[in-house]
C-alpha cells in the first residue's frame, strides 16, 4: 500500500463534525493540532468550547513557573482564538486570582459567553469584576470561591438558566436580589454559605440544591420546583436561633411546592423541619412526590419522627423511600408510647404506590423499629425492603431481625432483605 | 399451525420497505422502520420518494454502499425498543471497532444522513484516536500531509521550552545578544581611544600624504578605502593582498585630503603595529572588526572633525539600539537560514553582516554630518 497516494479524508470531513471532534479532545490536544498541517492550522481556533484545566500545562514542582505558564496559555488560546467563546471553564488548584483574570473576563463579555465556570486556587478568593454583570447572555454561571458584589444597576441575568455558587461571599439582599432577577432560573445550587436566611423568588425554578448552614429557607415563589436536596449544617448559633423561632419551618419551607417529586435532606435538616409548630396550617399533599430521602433522622426526637410522619402520610403516591437514622446513640429523653404511631397514623392510610424501602443506619430503637412495623404493615405494593444495621450495634443485630421478622407484611411479595455486612 | 404460519406471513406483509439508491446506482430494500432512523430518510420519506423500486430515495454522495449496510446495522439495533442503556452502550463500542479511515468515512455518512447519536458515537471515537497523540503518530494515522514549514510549526502554542528547536533558537538568539553587546561596549572603549589615536594618526596621514613612498603605511590605508567600495569584504582582501591596486589608491588618496583622514579608532592600533605587515594586519582586521571597518572606512569625512561629546555619545546609542533592532527583526528569517544552510552557518553571519553594513551604508554616506563610524555595530 502506498501511504503517500491514500487520500487524507479526515481532513475532508465537514468543520462542523471536525470542531464535534475537537470539542470532545482536552483542550490541549486540540490546540496540538494546529501543527498537523496547513489545513488544520486555523480550525481549533473556531471551537466555541474551552475548558481550561492543570492538565493544559506539563506538571512542574515550581508553582510559580507553572502559573506563569499556564496564564501564557489561556492569553495565548485567547488571542489565537477566532469567533463567539460559548462555554468557558478553568478549573485550577494552583492558579491564583490575580488581574490577568479580570481582562479574560471582559474578553469574554465581548464574545457571547454562555457558560462559565469559575474555580481558582484556594488561597485568595477572585473578587468578581463588574464585566461579570454585563454578560447578558449567560445561560449557565458556577462560581467558587468567588466575592460578588452586583452593581446597584445590575439587572439581573435574564437568560440564566443555571446558578451554581459555592462558597460565595455575598451580601444576603444581593443573593436574594440576583436570585429573583433571573426569570429563567431553573436550577441553583448554593454551597457552603454561612449563615444565610434565605427568601428564595424563582417562579421558574425547577432543581434546588441547598448546602450550607442556613438560618431560615424560605421557598415564598417556587411553585414549579421539582427536587429538593438540602444538607443543613448546624453551628451553636444556628441552634439558638431555632430554639428561639417561632414561625413554622415546615410550612415556610415546604408550604409552596406541590410538583415536588423528589425531596432529599441530610444532616440537621428534619431537625429543621422539625422547628415550629404546623397549628392551624392546612395540611399540604403532595400528589407528586415520588421520592423521599432523608438522612440522618433522629429517632429520640419526637418532633423529628412526626416531620417524617406527615411526610410520609401526605405523599400519597411516594414510590421509594430512604430513610437513615444518627448512629449518635443517647439515652432516650422521653418515654416511648407504644402507640404512638397508632395515634399519629390515620388508620385506614395506605402507603399504594410504595414500591421500595431502605433503611439504613439502623440502632435499633423502638420508635425506630415501630416505624419499619409501620411500614410493612401499610404498604401493599411493598417489593423490596432493605434494613441495614448501623455499625455501632454489634451484638443487637439478632435481636433485631427477630423483631423484623414478626411483622406483618401487608404485601406478599415483600422482599426483606438484612445487609449483615454494611459496605 | 397452518393458521400460525398465516399470522407470521402476514405480519411480514405488513411491514413496508423503503427503496434507497446509492450514488453508485445499486439499489437496495430496507424496512422501513429501521430506515426512518434516519431523519433524512424520514424527511425523503414524507415527500413521497422510496415507496416502489422506480422511485427510490437517493442518499447523498458520502454514504457508499458499505456504509449504508453499517448504518442499517446500527439503526436496526437501536431502533428496536427492548434494549437497555448498557446493552446499547456495550453495542457501541463493538460498532466502532474498525480503522480510522472507515471511520472517518462513516462520520460522514451518518453526518449526511443527519443520524446525529451516530455522528456523536464516532467522532468520540476520532477524538480518542486523537488524544495523547504526538502530531507525528496523528499524521500517520490519517495520512495528514506535514506542508508546514519549520517555523510555522514552532508557534509558541504547546510549551515551548519542551522543544529542542526553541532551545537552539534562543541559544542562538542569547549569544547573538551577547555578541552584540560586547560589540557596543567594545565601540564605546573606543571611543575613548580615539582621543588618544586622533594625533599620532594625524601625523602618520600627514606622512603618508606627503610621501608615496611608505607603501606599507599606505596599504593599511588604502586597503581600508578599498573596503568602503567593495561589498563583499573577502573580495577586498584579495585585492588589498595586490599590491598593484594600492598604488592607485594611493593617488585617489592623495586627490582627497579628507578622505586621507579616514582612520577607524580601532585600525590605529593594529595600524601602528602592524605597519610592516599590512596583510595580516588587514586579515586582523577583517577577522575581528571587518564589521566595524567595512562602514567606517567610509566616512573618513567627519573624522577628522570628530570630537566624543555628549550629544554624539547619544547619537551613537540611539543607532546602536536601531540597528540592534533592525537586527532582531530580521532575526527569524535569519534563522531559518542557519537551519535550512546547516553547514553553511559559518559563513552565513559574515555576509550577513556584510550585507547589512551595506545596507546600512548607503544611506549613511550622504549623511556627513552623523556620525558614521559608530553606526556599523552589527
Amino acid at each position: 500500500m502506498d501511504h503517500d497516494s491514500r487520500l487524507d479524508i479526515f481532513s475532508d470531513l465537514p468543520h462542523s463534525i471536525i470542531e464535534t471532534i475537537l470539542t470532545k479532545l482536552p483542550l490541549r490536544d486540540a490546540v496540538r493540532t494546529s501543527v498537523l498541517s496547513s489545513r488544520w492550522r486555523y480550525e481549533w481556533t473556531t471551537i466555541t468550547q474551552l475548558v481550561f484545566d492543570d492538565k493544559c500545562v506539563p506538571p512542574s514542582d515550581d508553582r510559580a513557573s507553572f502559573e506563569n505558564c499556564l496564564m501564557n496559555f489561556i492569553f495565548r488560546v485567547l488571542f489565537l482564538h477566532d469567533g463567539p467563546i460559548h462555554k468557558f471553564t478553568l478549573i485550577s488548584q494552583f492558579l491564583q486570582s490575580c488581574p490577568d483574570i479580570d481582562q479574560w473576563l471582559l474578553f469574554l463579555s465581548r464574545r457571547d459567553i454562555k457558560e462559565l465556570v469559575l474555580q481558582l486556587a484556594d488561597d485568595e478568593w477572585f473578587r468578581a469584576p463588574s464585566c461579570l454583570y454585563s454578560c447578558h447572555k449567560l445561560t449557565r454561571l458556577e462560581l467558587v470561591r468567588c466575592e460578588l458584589e452586583p452593581p446597584l444597576k445590575f439587572k439581573g441575568f435574564l437568560n440564566l438558566k443555571n446558578l451554581t455558587l459555592q462558597q460565595v461571599v455575598i451580601s444576603q439582599n444581593d443573593i436574594e436580589h440576583l436570585i429573583s432577577s433571573c426569570p429563567l432560573l431553573e436550577s441553583l445550587t448554593l454551597s457552603y454559605f454561612d449563615g444565610l436566611e434565605l427568601t428564595i423568588r424563582a417562579p421558574n425554578l425547577k432543581f434546588l440544591i441547598l448546602e450550607g448552614e442556613f438560618k431560615e429557607i424560605c421557598l415564598e415563589n417556587t411553585p414549579l420546583l421539582m427536587a429538593i436536596s438540602v444538607a443543613m449544617y448546624m453551628t451553636d448559633d444556628i441552634a439558638e436561633h431555632f430554639e428561639q423561632s417561632l414561625s413554622c419551618n415546615f410550612d415556610k419551607f415546604l408550604g409552596g411546592v406541590q410538583r415536588l417529586q423528589r425531596l432529599s435532606g441530610h444532616i440537621y435538616f428534619t431537625k429543621y423541619l422539625s422547628i415550629g409548630s404546623g397549628r392551624g396550617s392546612t395540611p399540604i399533599v403532595f400528589h407528586n412526590l415520588k421520592c423521599i430521602d432523608l438522612y440522618q433522622i433522629s429517632f429520640e426526637d419526637i418532633k423529628e419522627v412526626l416531620v417524617l410522619l406527615r411526610l410520609v402520610v401526605n405523599s400519597p403516591n411516594l414510590e421509594e423511600l430512604q430513610v437513615s437514622g444518627t448512629s449518635i446513640t443517647s439515652p432516650a429523653t422521653e418515654s416511648y408510647d407504644p402507640d404512638f404511631y397508632e395515634n399519629q397514623f390515620p388508620a385506614d392510610c395506605k402507603f399504594k404506590h410504595l414500591r421500595t424501602v431502605k433503611i439504613t443506619d439502623v440502632t435499633g430503637m423502638p420508635l425506630e423499629m415501630a416505624f419499619i412495623k409501620l411500614l410493612l404493615g401499610h404498604s401493599p405494593a411493598l417489593e423490596v425492603i432493605t434494613i441495614t444495621p448501623s455499625v455501632y450495634v454489634a451484638d443487637g443485630k439478632l435481636n433485631m431481625l427477630v423483631s423484623l421478622l414478626r411483622f406483618r407484611r401487608a404485601s406478599s411479595l415483600a422482599e426483606l432483605i438484612f445487609i449483615q455486612e454494611p459496605l | 399451525m397452518v393458521e400460525a404460519d398465516r399470522e407470521v406471513m402476514k405480519a411480514e406483509m405488513m411491514k413496508s420497505y423503503i427503496w434507497l439508491q446509492t450514488t453508485d446506482g445499486s439499489i437496495q430494500e430496507v424496512e422501513q422502520e429501521i430506515a426512518t432512523f434516519c431523519p433524512l430518510i424520514c424527511q425523503e420519506m414524507h415527500s413521497g420518494l422510496g415507496t416502489s423500486k422506480t422511485y427510490p430515495i437517493s442518499l447523498p454522495d458520502r454514504v457508499n454502499p458499505a456504509m449504508l449496510s453499517l448504518i442499517i446495522d446500527y439503526c436496526r439495533f437501536h431502533q428496536a425498543p427492548g434494549r437497555s442503556n448498557k446493552e446499547r452502550k456495550v453495542y457501541d463500542e463493538k460498532f466502532i471497532r474498525m480503522d480510522s479511515n472507515r471511520l472517518c468515512e462513516l462520520t460522514s455518512a451518518a453526518d449526511s444522513l443527519q443520524l446525529k447519536p451516530l455522528v456523536d458515537l464516532t467522532s468520540r471515537a476520532l477524538a480518542r484516536i486523537i488524544e495523547g497523540k504526538s502530531p507525528e503518530e496523528i499524521r500517520g494515522i490519517f495520512h495528514i500531509p506535514d506542508d508546514l514549514t519549520e517555523e510555522e510549526k514552532l508557534e509558541p502554542l504547546k510549551n515551548t521550552m519542551e522543544d529542542s528547536r526553541i532551545r537552539l533558537l534562543n541559544r542562538l538568539y542569547a549569544r547573538k545578544r551577547k555578541e552584540l553587546k560586547e560589540r557596543e561596549n567594545l565601540k564605546n572603549a573606543q571611543n575613548e581611544e580615539e582621543c588618544v589615536d586622533n594625533r599620532p594618526l594625524d601625523d602618520l596621514l600627514s606622512f603618508i600624504n606627503g610621501g608615496n613612498g611608505d607603501s606599507k603605511g599606505a596599504t593599511a590605508s588604502k586597503s581600508k578605502k578599498k573596503n568602503r567600495k567593495k561589498k563583499d569584504q573577502q573580495k577586498n582582501a584579495h585585492e588589498d593582498n595586490n599590491p598593484s591596486n594600492n598604488i592607485s589608491f594611493c593617488n585617489a588618496i592623495d586627490n582627497d585630503k579628507k578622505k586621507t583622514n579616514g582612520h577607524d579608532p580601532s585600525c590605529p592600533k593594529n595600524k601602528l603595529h602592524g605597519l610592516s605587515f599590512p596583510i595580516l594586519s588587514q586579515l586582523k582586521l577583517q577577522d575581528t572588526r571587518d564589521i566595524n571597518f567595512a562602514p567606517e572606512h567610509e566616512f573618513d569625512d567627519s573624522d577628522l572633525d570628530d570630537e566624543i561629546d555628549p550629544a554624539m555619545k547619544e547619537k551613537i546609542d540611539r543607532e546602536v539600539e536601531d540597528f540592534a533592532r533592525r537586527l532582531n527583526s530580521d532575526w527569524p528569517e535569519r534563522m531559518q537560514e542557519i537551519l535550512c544552510l546547516g553547514q553553511e552557518k559559518r559563513h552565513i553571519p559574515m555576509s550577513m553582516n556584510g550585507n547589512d553594513a551595506s545596507v546600512k551604508l548607503n544611506p549613511k554616506i550622504k549623511m556627513r554630518s552623523e556620525v558614521p563610524k559608530h553606526s556599523s555595530f552589527i
